[in-house]
């Protein structure tokens, strides 16, 4: 048991957590943003001069996604 | 090809930080540095260019995109100021700041950039808002206008610390409320430096590792996420300006508001709102 341990980089297990789990919340967010924005075009086609706007609280979200991605350097 | 090169241990090549290249007058010169001055040569030759051709009557070519890039950020500040003059006063920086941005987003994508010429097995030219201290750099100088710019519009510094509360301080609700709309504030720095330098950054590492995957396939393997790389370069220099604009128009419009109201600030909501709705069924 101490010799599997010692066998697996658990470095890599925890980048690959990290990298899995921080990307949830912002796919999840992103999701609900375009998902959002085109129920207000179909309901209002007059509505599609916003995606601008969209796009920056898209940006906003991704920041954490970004934000887990770099982690993965830090750890070693 | 062998398949087990893609588990091979030497990897794509990954940079998040810049390179030393050489040492000038005591200053020690990076990578993203020299790339950074290339760009602001090749800028300033290109706009002192396209000044001194313009004309009112279009004549087409590059001169079109240029007014193009910046009739789109003069709508945009012009809609985010309801004061038309106060947008014209401000409108210079953050037209600067987007052709800056986007020029050094977009340096990354040409064929001389990161990995093509060497020094000391680092890259010799990398685009420059893939490094921390520039848009750190370039998120202090917005922020530090911004803040100039919202005390001289306000007035004074005590009112200008009085926006952030929408009552009384004395009341409790209002007072952390107030507060930790000032935490908030403080993050903005950080936050627009992070955001523009990890989406650089990681962009022009997922091309490398992209390319790296694909091997001898590497040009249709990366296509897809080379174009990913100039869309979003282009869509951050878009959000760091937007972003910097709001910031501004948020403060600026409210004290247009309160002057031209002639209300002062830390009038409560309540008594507040009938008085824009009767102002506004007069006019």
């Amino acid at each position: 048991m101490i010799l599997l341990a010692s066998a697996i980089d658990t470095a890599i297990i925890g980048k690959g957590l990290m990298i899995g789990g921080g990307f949830i919340g912002p796919g999840i967010g992103i999701g609900i943003i375009g998902g959002n924005y085109l129920q207000a075009v179909g309901r209002n086609p007059e509505a599609a001069k916003f995606l601008g706007q969209a796009l920056v609280f898209v940006a906003i979200v991704e920041l954490f996604a970004l934000l887990a991605f770099a982690s993965i350097f830090i750890v070693s | 090809m062998n398949l087990l090169n893609v588990v091979a241990t030497t990897g794509p090549k990954v940079y998040i930080a810049p390179a030393p290249i050489g040492h000038f007058l005591g200053l020690t010169i990076t990578n993203s540095m020299l790339y950074g001055w290339i760009c602001l040569v090749a800028m300033i030759v290109l706009f002192t260019w396209v000044a001194h051709r313009m004309s009112i009557k279009p004549k087409g070519g590059f001169i079109q995109y240029v007014e193009l890039v910046v009739e789109f950020i003069t709508n945009t500040v012009e809609t985010a100021f309801e004061d038309k003059s106060k947008a014209r006063k401000y409108l210079p920086y953050f037209v600067t700041l987007f052709c800056f941005l986007l020029f050094n987003n977009l340096s990354g994508m040409l064929p001389f950039a990161n990995d093509a010429f060497t020094a000391h097995n680092m890259p010799l030219l990398r685009p420059m808002t893939g490094d921390l201290n520039t848009t750190l750099a370039a998120a202090v100088v917005t922020m530090g206008l911004v803040y100039t710019a919202s005390i001289r519009e306000t007035g004074s510094v005590r009112k200008y610390f009085r926006h952030f509360f929408i009552g009384s301080p004395l009341n409790p609700l209002y007072l952390v409320l107030g507060l930790l709309e000032m935490l908030s504030d403080v993050t903005r720095v950080i936050s627009l430096s992070l955001r523009l330098f990890l989406n650089i950054a990681i962009g022009e590492i997922i091309v490398a590792v992209f390319a790296y995957l694909g091997h001898i396939l590497a040009p249709v393997s990366a296509v897809a996420f080379y174009l990913i790389d100039g869309f979003d370069g282009a869509l951050q220099a878009f959000i760091f300006t937007i972003l910097a604009i709001m910031y501004l128009a948020i403060v600026v419009n409210q004290a247009t508001e309160a002057k031209h109201h002639g209300l002062t600030h830390g009038v409560d909501p309540e008594t507040m709102s009938p008085n824009l709705a009767r102002d506004g069924m007069d006019s």
